[in-house]
């Protein structure tokens, strides 16, 4: 009797805990959700608006469903489809040959920097971390890559400034560092010479930490678009994120003109012609990276532990 | 010199040589031949480089070039137009100017690439005497008050691009809505705020019946009343004016005028009378809501010759308008479009030669403007100067070369016109100008440097209590006392101080 009285109670305790339990995970979930939908309402408010008819969006303002269906946003941007076109393949360049130039020359830099034997390795990594405390600022900046380099309008503009990261080269360093120098002498009785010693055995040991700057890189390249601010007044030469700058930054400047006064610049683009480029040009990205994010995470997580 | 277009001319000769030798397509032996001689002249020449911000064009090279080949003979220089994307032209006009980049013209003034901040650090060249000798038609062509206007520290920094310099504000009705309230005499003989009441009235009785589906509110932002030039005031920084008609130029903080209260009063009754959406947050949407017709009056805007036109283009509404405020010549106004010349250009001369050119000589100035006779723009009248767009095009967007801001280049009393229904409207606007009264303050600018850390604090105090003034949604004399106290609070008193010694002093210099 006693026992099944005991049962009952384990049993009722064991529901209790399960109920808990439940409760406690889905109140986390719940927070979760409402923040999933704090940051995914503004896109679907951007792709509703992009779908919806231009006076209908003036008169009634934004909705999550289109009030009134029309595609006429994208007919409209779909007849000179070659802007956003070219600023994707601008992006997609910059961001893939910039990424596998700049891991390069930042792994060999590291590299050299991580070896002991090099003579000139604390002046050398001092000026580099120098670099991080100090820079010139953003004229002479502007003067080196425009009256030295000239490379004002052209592709390098966008690749150059993020070829060599200061951090990124102290973080690489500072793993080529933890490589045991035992293998590199290993190698060297082996017959190998330095570069082959850097391409053969630390390249392949330090692939997580590559893969984890190589990521962090192609960010950069994808999300610039101070660069293209400063240096490039070619049209053509518009990465995607620039782009939309430009769009949004050109209609506030019309505003400004119209608080101005006496002074008025043609018809802004319609509401829905914005929300439908803002929609292009970030779409197919927010749908690659929901296939990469897997890669991605695990890149960034790669790095921290050998 | 040769080596560099020896390539190029390589292949035109061999080209002009085919062509000679028998290759008879019509007319190209002709047209190669002169680029060739053309181009080598030019190339010769030095090159006027002129920055400016707006959209890039698709056939600017075609621009450049018939306006390089224009004014070629005429000043002996070539033309590069440098057009700079409107989000990104003031970063890199003052990257390139702090980098004393070469450049010899550029578009400033004190709301893009900031005129003052140019002349403090030295970016522009002073050219004042090279205006009275190098460019005597233009510098003839306005008056001296304008150019006063425009100098600073007794020198002028920037040519001034004529278009409307003064602010005659005023209301602007739906002309299908003033019909059908018949008051459309009463209209015309406003001349103060307060006499527009009975329209503002029968615009609600109208919308109450429900006649005008679209039509919603009487107005959507009553704010503007607000401003200074509608009382009579010249505006100067923060909450301080000087009264146009005041010789002495006696400096008074805005809020503390008879006619600041005025204006209060009057929007705090026509919001408390429904004239306005009661929620002012809709207010900022005016433009929209005007496109689609939804309120029937703009309180105050600026009534210039053409305007209706302008409006009926831009926002498809049918207007009917009346200026109030008398016309004011300001610093501000004068000065709000300008053409600097480059501290660093190495023609200077050119470069003011070529002001006289695009301000006084139609043809060039069109040619910048809206592009080449033939291609992008025809004549639809020539004798009234009407054009119309050109390649057979139905709009001019379409034709390859709009910028549309014939206010950034020079006089715009030259420009052709669009649209048949604004011819005249030029010879209006330049009268306006003249006639307008100049402020007894006209070229005074402020220097802030002094008075800083009072200017963050003012502009705080207006936003949290002059702007509620504005909307109508707090009581007058309950408001007026809170802002006047956070505006003492704040320093105004120091700031008007600093600007009434500073008036002083110019005054004292310009006599």
């Amino acid at each position: 009797m006693s026992t099944v009285r005991q049962q009952l109670r384990q049993q009722k305790q064991l529901d209790v805990d399960r109920l808990m339990n439940w409760l406690g995970r889905s109140s986390i979930h719940l927070v979760l959700i409402i923040f999933a939908c704090c940051c995914l309402i503004p896109l679907l408010l951007i792709v509703s608006a992009s779908f919806t008819d231009e006076t209908t969006l003036t008169r009634r303002g934004y909705s999550l469903i289109p009030q009134q269906w029309s595609t006429q946003a994208y007919d409209l941007i779909f007849r000179n489809p070659e802007v956003i076109l070219r600023a994707y393949s601008v992006t997609m360049f910059t961001t893939f040959a910039g990424t596998l130039v700049a891991v390069g020359l930042m792994s060999m830099l590291a590299y050299v920097l991580s070896r002991p034997e090099f003579i000139l390795r604390k002046p050398l990594s001092f000026f580099v971390f120098f670099t991080m405390l100090f820079n010139g600022g953003i004229v002479p900046y502007y003067i080196l890559m425009t009256q030295y380099l000239h490379v004002q309008d052209t592709i390098f503009a966008l690749l150059l400034p993020y070829f060599v990261v200061a951090f990124y080269v102290l973080i690489l360093r500072t793993y080529f560092a933890t490589l045991p120098s035992e293998l590199i002498d290993a190698a060297r009785v082996d017959g190998a010479g330095e570069f082959r010693i850097f391409v053969s055995i630390a390249v392949p040991l330090a692939k997580p930490a590559l893969a984890t700057i190589a990521l962090f890189t192609a960010l950069n390249y994808w999300n610039d678009w101070t660069t293209p601010l400063y240096f490039i007044r070619d049209s053509h030469l518009y990465p995607l994120q620039y782009l939309l700058y430009i769009i949004q930054s050109n209609v506030d400047a019309m505003q400004l003109q119209s608080a101005v006064g006496n002074i008025s610049v043609g018809t802004m683009p319609a509401e829905t012609a914005r929300m439908a480029m803002a929609v292009l040009a970030t779409g197919p990205a927010a749908v690659i990276f929901l296939f990469f994010q897997r890669y991605l995470v695990r890149g960034v997580t790669l790095g921290a532990f050998k | 010199m040769k080596s560099t277009i020896s390539r190029r001319s390589f292949f035109k000769s061999v080209g002009a040589a085919a062509a000679a030798g028998g290759f008879s397509l019509s007319g190209l032996p002709n047209l190669i031949g002169s680029g060739q001689l053309s181009r080598r002249a030019a190339a010769d020449l030095p090159r006027l480089v002129y920055i400016f911000p707006g959209a890039p064009q698709p056939d600017v090279k075609k621009v450049q070039d018939a306006l390089s080949a224009y004014i070629a003979d005429r000043i002996g220089a070539t033309i590069e137009l440098r057009a700079i994307d409107w989000g990104a032209f003031d970063k890199q006009i003052s990257l390139i100017n702090a980098s004393a980049e070469k450049y010899d013209l550029a578009f400033t003034a004190p709301w893009v690439n900031n005129y003052y901040t140019n002349i403090s650090q030295e970016y522009l060249a002073p050219i004042g005497d090279r205006l009275t000798s190098l460019a005597p038609k233009y510098f003839g062509s306005l008056t001296p008050a304008m150019w006063a206007a425009a100098t600073v520290g007794g020198k002028i920094f920037g040519g001034i691009n004529q278009q409307i310099f003064v602010k005659p504000f005023g209301p602007y009705i739906r002309t299908d809505v003033l019909e059908a309230i018949g008051l459309k005499d009463d209209f015309n003989k406003l001349t103060t705020y307060e006499t527009l009441e009975p329209i503002m009235a029968a615009v609600k009785k109208y919308i109450a019946t429900g006649k005008d589906k679209t039509l919603t509110h009487v107005t959507y932002n009553l704010s503007p009343i607000m401003t200074q030039e509608n009382w009579g005031y010249d505006p100067q920084d923060f909450m301080l004016v000087v009264k146009s008609t005041d010789t002495a130029a006696q400096v008074k903080i805005w809020s503390q005028t008879d006619e600041y209260r005025k204006a209060a009063e009057l929007v705090r009754r026509w919001y408390q009378a429904g004239y306005a959406p009661t929620d002012v947050k809709l207010w900022s949407e005016q433009d929209n809501a005007w496109k689609a017709g939804q309120y029937a009056i703009r309180v105050s805007d600026i009534v210039k010759p053409g305007g209706n036109v302008e409006i009926l283009a831009r926002w498809g509404q049918a207007v009917t308008s009346k200026a109030i405020a008398e016309p004011l010549l300001t610093t501000g106004g004068v000065t709000a479009t300008l053409t600097g010349v480059s501290a660093v250009s190495a023609n200077t001369d050119l470069a003011v030669k070529y002001l006289e050119l695009v301000n006084t000589d139609p043809v060039f100035y069109n040619m910048l403007c809206k592009g080449i006779e033939g291609v992008h723009w025809d004549w639809a009248d020539k004798a009234k100067g009407v054009i119309k767009p050109g390649s057979g095009k139905t709009n001019f967007g379409d034709t390859g070369y709009n910028p549309n801001t014939d206010w950034m280049y020079g006089n715009v009393f030259n420009s052709y016109y669009a649209d048949a229904s604004q011819v005249g409207a030029w010879a209006e606007t330049a009268k306006l100008n003249k006639d307008a009264r100049p402020s007894p303050v006209l070229g005074f600018t402020f220097d802030r440097k002094s008075v800083e850390t009072e200017i963050a604090s003012i502009s705080a105090a207006q936003k949290e209590f002059a702007d509620p003034l504005g909307t109508g949604i707090v009581d007058v004399t309950d408001g007026l006392a809170k802002l006047n106290k956070a505006l003492k609070a704040a320093g105004i008193e120091k700031i008007r101080d600093e600007m009434q010694k500073q008036i002083d002093v110019w005054k004292a210099k310009k006599a």
